[in-house]
């Protein structure tokens, strides 16, 4: 055995605290630790999700405390592919922004510190088995995100971290108030034992959770109604951050969400709901998208969109749809970061980020924004880019489940980000650049980073096995609900005998 | 390994190779560029045959690439006029910019496009459309001229179309748990009703964006005619044909199995009718050469498709033929406006004029290929066209009939502008200067259109492999029963030897055409359109007036009745319209947090007021 | 102390009560007040009273403490039957544990909000929450 799950919450946390630390021996080393331990983690997740693949779920039980009592980190194949997925964004973002405010050594220190706990809570989100657990892992990951996103003093980056802090607040509110329900009733917070004590709870206490956890998380995973504060803070922040929550941090969310909704409960509609909301996620946030006069907050309303076509694909709850979602997980995630790396390059130096400002940009930073347009012909699905993949997945996920009205209007708002984009596209190549706009070149971790990103989305879009194979049994894990169970309380039995 | 695909690592590879020769030097550069067409064109034609196929699968799909004799027909407009075009366009591109760029776009269209040929399967078909899409937009933009309009347009409809065929194999995929096209062929008859009426709906916009059908035909001027020349004799003589490629594969396959058949065959022709009709008027209009040439092209389309959506086996027949004689005869016009803007900097008819002397072998050609637009014999358009008059008064289409001949005598009007706006008329001193284009870009002019020349007067060579396509596609033989069903081909076709009658006439206009050049030669005074004075006013200097300025006023003002209406301003004022909506839509992120916070707490309320709804 | 059976119903509904009042005073400051400070005043009571709610799940009226001291336990052997019987009037220690931990992240989030309200106010110069609209739409 190479290492155990608890590793991917314990050494990053560590590093974290360790930053401030060694910073004041080496100043160098605040930024190398973060890659190494991202690095780390990066193989162990590798070695681990192979390992999981053969033999099946890992369960690590913190401090012997045996599940259901004690707090369990479960690796099976789906967690551990959206672990994984989180760990290689994190371990892209880190390459990136290796020079990120070079000059000034308190910012970067703040930075990373901030950078590392938002990767643990995301991370420890995804693995853990107990859901007050994974209530403290949604706040770490809330304040470093609220920190990280204020982190320019100069923008209007505090208004947005405002906001996002108190819908955020309300967040928590409503997934302790869930918690507290499920306690009251079931005196239990494992998951595991929860979902498989589920049926002894009043109906309508199980229906007033869900609805607590479905705003709860929804507010992480950026549902219509509740993702005001999201646009802003993907445009406030800064790029890698920006970035990263696209890759990283929503991604936590909808895992959250659609645990709850697959594996803790079985309330009938679900399904249809997630459908319903991801659907309207999907085309008030890609109308929102076409008008915008700014880059970064039309990629984060595109963003928004994208998760919510991942709902959809999600709520259409066959195996088939799952491992659609995933795969439009991971494109979104790849994508969307590249986008968000790229185009911070290609607005660098201006100070409102309009649109318009990355007119003729192709000329003076030809790699960036071949990258970007790379990344705009992955997200909407161009094929042979690894966005077309997951569109026709989840396509004939939703024929074989006969949702043909989904598909249309799914199609119909496809052609809208289709035309933004494109927009953009044409600006960066085609157009005479402002003369007031210094462009920046990128630097070299940058451009390696953002080139790793742009040769992901080739490989899988020339060869999706490299994934699907993953992905499958992923999608498996998740849809096996008894399974889960099983291996979860298992463990605690094996160890009182 | 197979030979298919190392036919596609050729190209993808000689593509890749091209884009990267272009930081090292440009000729290197241009000798990749001809060298991955020409191999591939001979790897193609001489070690792949037909009937044979690669099976290999992605992610558990399981994909087929293979070649028939119907994708064969269609490779034949693809790699003859790319090979053609490379040629042309590495001397036509001369010293522009972005040229690795252009040259990868372009290959990779000619790669997707034979990757439609070639694939059995939807999925690879899909997935070259959209390469073929998203590669012609980018050459389309190249010249940086309209990007947000004729680009966004056409990324739009192509996208549009592609998103319907996507739902189709979706459809079809999730009925039949297979994604070969034959096996969509075999089971469609046993469809239920609403996926056979869906089905053909669906495919045939897909396949009408490309091909330019008349709703959906509003990103064609545009496109056709702001992309480079060199370009566009691809686009629309080839690209544009992969939109008949997939029609004809729906009407035999799909539209004969619908329980009632006529009323979407009619519609389809009459579409394909008004698209001629509305195509030649606005050519007609057209000021600008590659404009002209454009609408002239979507007009083209009009018949093909009429032809198409008739569907008697003459009909078919003539649709092929005409698909081939339309890639030579438009791509050999738009490169004759490339050589034409090359040395004189404007498509413009009322700016040059009086090139016949300048340029002699860019007038020859254009000559002949005008000659077989508009369907004069003895060229090929004449035989396409004839076979179509044919097939619809045997099937009864005589309104139809009526409609295709006033469009195909309208498109007289603008074949005249052209050859006579460009070559004829005065001589301007500023144009004194101007010399033929270069030989590599005149050769592959001249070459198609001694092609056109050559397939007019013996159409069997063309007919001969359309005849084993149309075998494929499940038409029973007809190099057997042809003969005696056109009465064109007792005299034309069948035989090699020309009936010494034909030598007569032939002799006759060619010994009078030579006298009178002659003739007229010597004793022409030349003189500029400023040398005239009428009633003792003399032109000022600015004035245009060129006789090309307000060609066919008077017919356009009969016409324009029909033409005041079009189908760009209605889907503009739809665009317009939708974005407004968008505008205002987008006011629920009203900038307060408060507001979130009052949106997430109604979010609640709604969910506990029909929770027993929702999730009952 | 002696409770009749009424005074024990109102004592437990009355943390009920209480914490519901809490939460719709806070909900009340956060959604309708409109200057920054008291949003966050808003945000935390909405908070404690979420705490308030947590704790009176696991309350037991005059139960004991949950330990098991020396004096409690005396000489009786720790069989299982034992322990239910020790432990049937003990409030349950499991939320006050996640009071604990949410009481620490509700100081955390509002330490992050008030240091974000003064750089608000550096910023706008104004803490009145509708003026504070630069990014929308």
């Amino acid at each position: 055995m190479v290492g155990s799950p608890v590793l991917f919450i314990a050494v990053p946390l560590l590093a974290a605290f360790l930053i401030p630390l060694l910073g004041m021996i080496w100043k160098e080393s605040i930024r190398i630790l973060p890659g190494l331990v991202l690095l780390y983690m990066l193989v162990l997740a590798v070695t681990l999700l192979g390992q999981v693949m053969h033999t099946g779920t890992i369960v690590e039980i913190i401090a012997g405390w045996k599940p259901p009592w004690g707090i369990n980190l479960v690796f099976s194949p789906f967690t551990g592919v959206l672990a994984t997925l989180m760990i290689g964004m994190g371990f892209i973002i880190w390459i990136y922004s290796y020079r990120f405010k070079n000059v000034d050594f308190e910012e970067a220190k703040k930075y990373f510190i901030l950078f590392m706990m938002l990767v643990t809570g995301s991370v420890g989100i995804v693995l853990t088995g107990d859901i007050f657990n994974q209530f403290v892992f949604i706040e770490i990951t809330s304040i470093s995100a609220y920190a990280l996103t204020a982190f320019y003093k100069h923008r209007d980056s505090a208004e947005a971290s405002f906001k996002y802090l108190m819908i955020g607040s309300l967040s928590s509110m409503f997934l302790l108030l869930a918690i507290i329900l499920i306690y009251s009733q079931l005196g239990t917070l494992n998951m595991a034992d929860i979902a498989s004590k589920a049926h002894l709870m009043k109906p309508e206490f199980k229906i007033l959770a869900v609805i607590f956890f479905i705003v709860g998380l929804g507010i992480e995973a950026e549902i219509f109604p509740l993702n005001g504060w999201a646009p802003d803070a993907y445009a406030q922040a800064p790029g890698p951050v920006g970035a990263a929550f696209a890759g990283i941090v929503v991604k936590a969310g909808v895992y959250a969400l659609i645990r709850i909704i697959f594996t803790l409960f079985d309330v009938s509609g679900t399904h249809q709901f997630l459908i319903v909301i991801g659907l309207t996620t999907l085309i008030i946030s890609e109308m929102a998208a076409i008008r915008q006069e700014r880059l970064k907050r039309m990629l984060a309303y595109s963003s928004l969109g994208q998760m919510g076509l991942v709902l959809v694909a999600f709520g259409i709850g066959t195996e088939e749809g799952i491992f659609a979602a995933l795969f439009l997980l991971i494109n979104h995630a790849i994508g969307k970061s590249l986008l968000f790396l790229s185009g911070s390059y290609l607005v660098y130096n201006s100070a409102d980020k309009y649109i318009n400002e990355t007119n003729g940009m192709g000329k003076f930073l030809p790699i960036t924004s071949f990258l970007f347009a790379l990344g705009a012909l992955a997200v909407v699905g161009m094929p042979p880019f690894s966005g077309f993949w997951g569109k026709f997945f989840m396509m004939s996920a939703a024929a074989h489940a006969n949702m043909l009205l989904v598909i249309a209007l799914i199609l119909s708002v496809s052609l809208i980000e289709l035309v933004y984009y494109f927009r953009v596209v044409n600006r960066i190549y085609f157009y005479k650049k402002e003369s007031h706009i210094e462009p920046k070149k990128p630097t070299v971790n940058a451009v390696i980073a953002m080139v790793t990103l742009g040769v992901i989305i080739l490989v899988i879009g020339f060869y999706p096995d490299v994934i699907s194979g993953y992905l499958h049994q992923a999608s498996q894990a998740l849809l096996d609900k008894g399974k889960y169970i099983q291996d979860v309380l298992s463990t605690g039995q094996l160890l009182t005998h | 390994m197979n030979m298919i695909y190392i036919l596609f690592s050729l190209m993808f590879g000689g593509a890749i190779l091209t884009f990267l020769a272009h930081k090292v030097s440009g000729l290197l550069r241009d000798i990749l560029f001809v060298l991955t067409i020409l191999a591939s064109t001979v790897l193609f034609y001489t070690k792949i045959h037909t009937g044979d196929a690669v099976d290999f699968s992605i992610s558990g799909l399981p994909l087929q690439w293979g070649i028939n004799a119907y994708g064969r027909i269609f490779s034949l407009i693809v790699l003859g006029l790319g090979v053609m075009a490379s040629f042309y366009s590495v001397s036509y591109m001369k010293g522009k910019e972005r040229l690795g760029y252009f040259y990868f776009n372009f290959l990779i269209s000619l790669i997707s496009m034979m990757g439609i040929l070639m694939s059995h399967d939807l999925v690879s078909f899909f997935i070259f459309w959209e390469m073929m899409t998203w590669s012609s937009y980018f050459i389309v933009i190249y010249n940086g001229k309209h990007v947000q309009r004729s680009g966004i347009n056409y990324i739009l409809f192509s996208a549009l179309g592609a998103y319907a065929m996507l739902m189709a194999i979706v459809m079809v995929y999730a009925h039949t748990q297979s994604l070969m096209i034959q096996d969509m062929m075999q089971a469609f008859p046993f469809f239920p009703v609403a996926y056979k009426v869906w089905l053909p709906i669906l495919f045939l916009t897909a396949f009408g964006v490309k091909a330019a059908m008349m709703p959906l035909h509003v990103w064609a001027p545009d496109a056709y005619s702001d992309s480079p020349m060199a370009y566009t004799s691809v686009f629309s003589g080839a690209l544009s044909k992969m939109g008949i490629y997939g029609m004809i594969i729906v009407f035999v396959t799909m539209v004969n199995y619908l329980p009632d058949d006529t009323w979407f065959r009619e519609t389809i022709a009459w579409l394909g009718a008004i698209t001629a009709i509305m195509g030649t008027l606005w050519a007609i209009a057209q000021d600008d050469a590659r404009k002209l040439l454009a609408w002239s092209s979507v007009a083209q389309l009009g018949y093909i498709i009429t032809g198409v959506a008739v569907g008697t086996p003459l009909a078919m027949l003539s649709a092929l033929f005409l698909s081939v004689m339309h890639a030579l005869f438009k791509g050999t016009l738009f490169m004759a406006v490339g050589a034409i803007e090359k040395q004189t900097g404007t498509t413009k008819f009322n700016e040059v004029t009086g090139l016949i002397r300048k340029m002699p072998w860019t007038f020859i050609s254009s000559l002949l290929a005008i000659i077989a637009l508009a369907g004069i014999p003895p060229l090929g358009g004449f035989v396409g066209k004839w076979m179509l008059y044919e097939s619809l008064i045997n099937s009864n289409h005589y309104i139809l009939v009526i409609a295709i001949f006033f469009a195909s005598t309208s498109a007289f009007l603008y074949c005249y502008k052209f050859l006579f706006g460009f070559f004829l008329g005065q001589e301007e001193k500023e144009w004194e200067q101007v010399k033929e284009a270069p030989a590599l870009m005149v050769l592959p002019m001249l070459i198609m259109a001694t092609l056109l020349l050559v397939f007019g007067v013996f159409p069997g060579i063309v007919l001969n492999p359309i005849d084993l396509g149309m075998q494929t596609l499940g038409f029973s033989t007809t190099a057997g029963t042809f003969w005696s069903m056109s009465g064109l081909f007792n005299e034309w076709g069948n035989q090699v030897m020309l009936q010494p009658l034909v030598y007569a006439i032939g002799g006759t206009f060619l010994f009078f055409l030579i006298l009178l050049t002659v003739k007229g030669f010597k004793e022409t005074r030349y003189v500029t359109t400023k040398d005239i004075s009428s009633s003792g006013e003399v032109p000022l200097e600015h004035e245009n007036l060129t006789f090309s300025e307000g060609f066919y006023q008077p017919f356009l003002r009969a016409v324009w009745p029909v033409m005041k209406r079009r189908m760009m301003s209605y889907y503009q004022g739809f665009g317009q319209g939708m974005e407004a909506f968008f505008d205002y839509l987008r006011r629920v992120y009203s900038g307060n947090g408060q507001t979130y916070a009052i949106y997430v707490l109604v979010f609640v309320v709604i969910l506990l007021l029909f929770k027993n709804s929702l999730f009952g | 102390m002696n409770f009749t059976l009424f005074d024990l119903k109102i004592i437990e509904y009355s943390f009920f009560i209480t914490a519901i009042l809490v939460i719709m005073i806070g909900l009340y400051g956060a959604l309708v007040k409109k200057s920054l400070i008291k949003v966050v005043i808003g945000l935390s009571v909405f908070d404690s009273g979420i705490n308030l709610l947590l704790i009176s799940v696991g309350y037991i009226t005059s139960g004991t403490a949950p330990i098991f001291s020396p004096a409690l336990v005396k000489d009786m052997p720790l069989t299982l039957e034992n322990i239910k019987k020790l432990s049937a009037g003990m409030v349950d220690p499991v939320p006050q544990a996640l009071v604990l931990t949410a009481i620490v992240i509700g100081f955390g989030v509002t330490a992050v909000a008030l240091s974000l309200v003064i750089r608000l106010y550096r910023h706008h110069q104004t803490l009145n929450i509708d003026e504070i609209k630069n990014l929308k739409w």
